[in-house]
């Protein structure tokens, strides 16, 4: 299968079912074949324009930060949570803001420390599915809820790429983020093996004694 | 051995690093948004997809467009949101293929087309498949144009599956020498 004739058969199997370039460092040499057939793919398909819907988000983006880098903005966005902050004075939040030891669990990429950040009831453990991913928010923070029996983990609503509001598929019980072709885990990691991004940031949740679930949010 | 995306710097001329100013009368974003459907094409024509070619053509949106200020002659504002593609696709196959700056050469060099997504993307295709002999033609006309399978383009040269695979890599490697003006 690693012959060269294999492996950008494979390529090009892949882009006439309009998939991603799906390479490896092993293809290098090959690269001029392969540009040679997405080339062949884009021409045979005429005039190119953008989808409308890509356009329209494109659109919307550049309308929302027309000033600034769009990965600054995400960036500012995770630092107004605390991240960076957090990271530095973490110590500050003492005790009584860390997540319920007994029925919480961090997963995915750095979690996000609101300042000041408050407990904000969200849910109730019963009102969520086993396995389904629940939109929720905690003032300014937006998180996916997932429930394993007793125990609940959050990961980010906002995708580690864009700064995009993802949403949970059911068909494929992942995150689908709406501005790019990306996906995540409920654990929040990226679904793509060949382009992977980074990790969605954790939200700090914890379930209370009374069956209540609460995500560490901002007032 | 991976470089990563390369600087700014490399993507030619336009020297991405300064600020460009936009015509006054029109709004900065409705203007790239004109000149991006050309980088989209652009973009497209060398990845071969859809979901690649929007990944990357919004890379060149957030990394050129906050750049961009009143001003600038519309001919500037193409040159440097290509100048950053050229930086973008760069990056795109250094991460994707492990190459270095220095064999990336070839795309940091790609001329800025002068003209809109272009009408005669058919007839490319065409041009690049009559340069190339009889059997690589045949070979490439019916797996890319009519969408045949391995085996049934085995069929149609009497063939096997195994020869008109090697023989597809060894058009595709023709067709990339091939130099047609887009």
């Amino acid at each position: 299968m690693n012959k060269p004739e294999n492996r950008v058969d494979k390529i090009v199997s892949d882009l006439l079912r309009g998939r991603r370039l799906k390479l490896r460092g092993g293809d290098a040499e090959e690269k001029a074949a392969i540009t040679a057939a997405a080339r062949l793919i884009a021409a045979r398909q005429g005039p190119l324009r953008m989808n409308p819907a890509f356009r329209k988000r494109l659109e919307q983006a550049l309308e929302t930060a027309p000033n600034e880098h769009w990965l600054t903005r995400r960036a500012a966005l995770v630092a107004g949570f605390g991240v960076a902050a957090g990271a530095v004075t973490g110590g500050l939040l003492g005790r009584a803001m860390e997540p319920a030891a007994t029925t919480a669990r961090r997963v995915g990429g750095e979690a996000v420390n609101p300042i000041p950040g408050r407990w904000v009831d969200v849910a109730a453990l019963a009102d969520l599915d086993e396995g389904q991913g629940k939109r929720v928010t905690a003032g300014s923070v937006g998180a996916f809820l997932f429930r394993r029996g007793d125990s609940v983990t959050a990961v980010s609503s906002i995708c580690s790429h864009l700064p995009c509001e993802l949403w949970w598929n059911r068909g494929t019980n992942v995150l689908d983020c709406p501005c790019h072709p990306a996906s995540f885990t409920p654990d929040g990691k990226s679904t793509d093996p060949t382009y992977p991004l980074p990790a969605l940031n954790t939200i700090h949740v914890r379930v209370t004694d009374t069956g209540r679930v609460e995500v560490l949010g901002t007032a | 051995m991976n470089a990563g995306p390369p600087d700014e710097q490399l993507a030619g001329s336009d020297e991405p690093g300064d600020v460009l100013q936009l015509p006054i009368e029109a709004r900065a974003t409705d203007i790239a948004l004109g000149e991006l459907e050309i980088v989209y094409a652009f973009i497209y024509a060398r990845v071969g997809n859809r979901a690649d070619a929007e990944d990357l053509t919004q890379q060149v949106a957030l990394k050129a467009i906050p750049r961009l200020r009143q001003g600038a002659p519309a001919s500037a504002i193409r040159g440097y949101l290509f100048a950053t593609a050229r930086s973008v696709l760069g990056g795109f196959w250094s991460t994707r293929l492990g190459l270095s700056e220095a064999e990336l050469h070839e795309d940091l060099l790609l001329a800025t087309p002068q003209v809109a997504p272009n009408e005669e993307r058919a007839d490319t295709v065409q041009r690049i498949l009559a340069q190339l002999s009889d059997n690589y033609r045949r070979v490439l006309e019916l797996r890319f144009l009519h969408g045949y399978s391995l085996k049934e383009v085995a069929a149609e040269m009497n063939s096997t599956v195994g020869a008109v695979k090697v023989m597809q890599l060894r058009a595709l490697r023709a067709a990339a020498k091939v130099e047609v003006s887009e």
